[in-house]
């Protein structure tokens, strides 16, 4: 680990270069290319791996080097958030490796600059199927984690609109319809990532869950979760009432306190607005309208709270009815999505460049990953670049087996 | 590489005998000065000679191993070809991430012995299970003996295929899978342990035992 800070300390002049350069076009990479391989010679390890292992920090000399995630950040940060393949990886190099790319580079900026007193700005990562999404949105959201905000992390919503083996009527409204393993599980996810809120952040109003229970105005966070993890029967309901204690508070206090600055971050937005796979009682099918889980998260993508940012990604490969070839925002959302979500961010996520492949393919080399002796080869890194059109996740299932 | 006119003793083979095996390699043309005169023959003859038609299974590309394009074929069920080649990736990943973590968390001294690519772990296996003797049903006297015989190494190679193959079906709970079964068996292959090998010991012990009929054998 020495190695880098010491190349890092060996070229000043790349440093100085990079200082003004704008939001990247192709030309500049290039020029980025040209100015890195004065390091190569120096050192080849810095070419794909970077020291600075802090979001904040990372900028576009940066874009295409790999930043490990620290151990005790996965654990907590992403205890379901993580895509499995890449959780995989995870087990099998020892080690958590994201790449910085230029659409969560373009997204730390934007949450850098943005003013917090105003609503929140809705931002959505959209692209072709395995591009990265949901990783550059787990970059963005790592940024956040150590910027001290209090993450509400959704990482799957089509999980929620399918396959749902319990689907309880609502105990408080009766046309709604409670996931009652879904919610709780969310509750013990969201008590993990978010542990030191839990105490400081109090309640505004008295909930009623039945006769015997309620929670009383002014009881920390952490009673309302506990309450949804241990009675499965109205998590759903302590997960509605936690989302709007969170919307009143966020950025409200003013003094150092009690501030905190929310991240609400959604992987797989349209399938709040699509269709269910889920049928009632009478088997006919569910809205999405009709489950307690979805509405509240829709009330929480409204704008009409501060102090905070609203982040997403689009996601085909989950989605229910919906044709492979859909990628757009509009596509995906459907008139519905679109409405509620407008105006947005749109940050488009696409495959490598030449810079990111390479990076890719010396970080697989370098963990031993890439076995077979023609894929070490010139003409077998062609062969790969032409089977997976350098998509990721394309790239990442083929070196699994060769 | 030898490229032999082969004699087509394949049932059911519609191909005259003097078709020849197309070579899909890139390495297959080589330049005049750089041949023997027998393999200047053998050009000649590819040149005059008609060839079979090439699989869809082959590619010229360098990851094409006709090893594992045989053992999917044996795999392969009702023409599931789709099926038998992703189990056989799945496979291969499971060996690379097994051998991989172990790489990584052992300490340095220990990595050198760590095998890490699934194709040597793979023909390494398969050759731990491959017979040397097997045994044949002969005839004499109105009773039938179990005779030690030598056996061709394609026969050998069959044989090491299909216990492998059957004992992954065979052997294992309802609920894993297939690849699982098969990374697990051929990574105790590797080892010179499991079943598949236990099996080939269990023959070459028959075949000790059986060697008193050894002259049984007349050809």
């Amino acid at each position: 680990m020495n190695l880098h800070k010491l190349s890092s300390r060996l070229c000043p002049t790349v440093t100085q270069k990079f200082r003004h350069l704008q939001i990247q076009s192709r030309g500049q990479q290039l020029e980025a290319v040209g100015v890195e391989t004065e390091s190569t010679e120096q050192n080849p390890l810095s070419v794909f791996r970077t020291s600075e292992q802090d979001p904040t920090y990372h900028s576009e000399r940066h874009t295409g080097q790999y930043y490990t995630l620290p151990a005790a950040h996965i654990q907590k940060l992403f205890p379901h958030g993580l895509p499995p393949r890449f959780q995989l990886q995870i087990k099998t190099f020892n080690e958590g490796c994201v790449m910085v790319r230029p659409p969560a580079l373009e997204l730390i900026s934007y949450l850098k600059k943005a003013d917090y007193s105003k609503p929140p700005l809705r931002y959505i990562l959209y692209g072709d199927v395995g591009t990265g999404k949901t990783m550059c949105l787990s970059h963005a959201l790592h940024y956040c984690y150590t910027q001290g905000w209090l993450i509400v992390h959704i990482s799957d919503a089509h999980l929620w609109v399918k396959n749902c083996k319990e689907l309880l009527p609502s105990s408080s409204r009766p046309s709604r319809f409670d996931q009652p393993i879904q919610a709780s599980q969310w509750l013990k996810n969201f008590k993990i990532t978010n542990e030191r809120f839990l105490s400081k952040i109090k309640t505004t109003q008295q909930y009623v869950w039945t006769k015997r229970e309620r929670t009383e105005k002014g009881q920390p966070l952490g009673e309302l979760v506990d309450q949804g993890v241990n009675r499965m029967k109205s998590s759903s309901d302590v997960v509605g009432a936690v989302l709007r204690e969170l919307r009143l508070q966020a950025g409200g206090a003013t003094e150092g306190e009690g501030a905190f600055k929310l991240a609400v971050a959604v992987d797989g937005l349209n399938a709040l607005w699509g269709k269910t796979s889920l049928k009632k009682e009478d088997r006919t099918m569910c809205e999405p309208e009709e489950l307690t889980l979805i509405h509240n998260v829709r009330k929480m993508m409204k704008n009409n709270w501060s102090g905070g940012a609203i982040l997403t990604a689009l996601s085909q490969t989950g989605s229910l009815f919906k044709p492979q070839s859909a990628y757009l925002p509009s596509e995906l959302l459907g008139e519905e999505g679109f409405d509620n979500m407008e105006p947005f961010v749109p940050v488009s996520v696409s495959n490598y460049n030449e810079k990111e492949f390479e990076s890719c393919y010396l970080y697989y080399l370098d963990r031993n990953w890439l076995q077979h002796s023609h894929s070490r080869s010139e003409e077998g890194k062609k062969e790969l670049i032409f089977l997976s059109n350098k998509n990721p996740s394309i790239l990442e299932r083929l070196c699994a087996f060769l | 590489m030898c490229v032999s006119l082969s004699l087509c003793l394949v049932r059911w083979s519609r191909y005259n005998p003097y078709y020849l095996d197309p070579d899909p390699s890139k390495d297959a043309r080589v330049p005049e000065s750089e041949l023997s005169p027998e393999e200047k023959e053998l050009q000649e003859l590819k040149t005059v000679s008609p060839i079979k038609a090439a699989l869809s299974s082959d590619t010229s590309s360098a990851f094409n191993d006709p090893l594992i394009s045989k053992f999917i074929n044996m795999m392969m069920q009702d023409g599931n070809k789709i099926l038998a080649r992703g189990i056989m990736t799945q496979t291969l990943e499971t060996i690379k991430r097994k051998q991989v973590e172990k790489y990584h968390k052992s300490p340095a001294a220990k990595r050198e012995e760590i095998e890490c690519n699934p194709y040597t772990v793979f023909h390494q296996a398969l050759e731990n299970c491959k017979p040397i003797i097997g045994l044949a049903s002969v005839q004499k006297g109105g009773k039938s003996y179990q005779v030690p015989v030598p056996l061709t190494d394609n026969r050998r190679r069959f044989l090491a295929m299909k216990w492998l193959i059957t004992e992954c079906r065979d052997n294992k709970h309802r609920r894993t899978h297939m690849y699982e079964k098969l990374s697990q068996e051929l990574l105790a292959a590797f080892a010179n342990e499991g079943n598949v090998v236990k099996r080939k010991h269990d023959l070459h012990k028959m075949a000790e035992a059986n060697r008193a009929y050894a002259h049984y054998r007349w050809w």
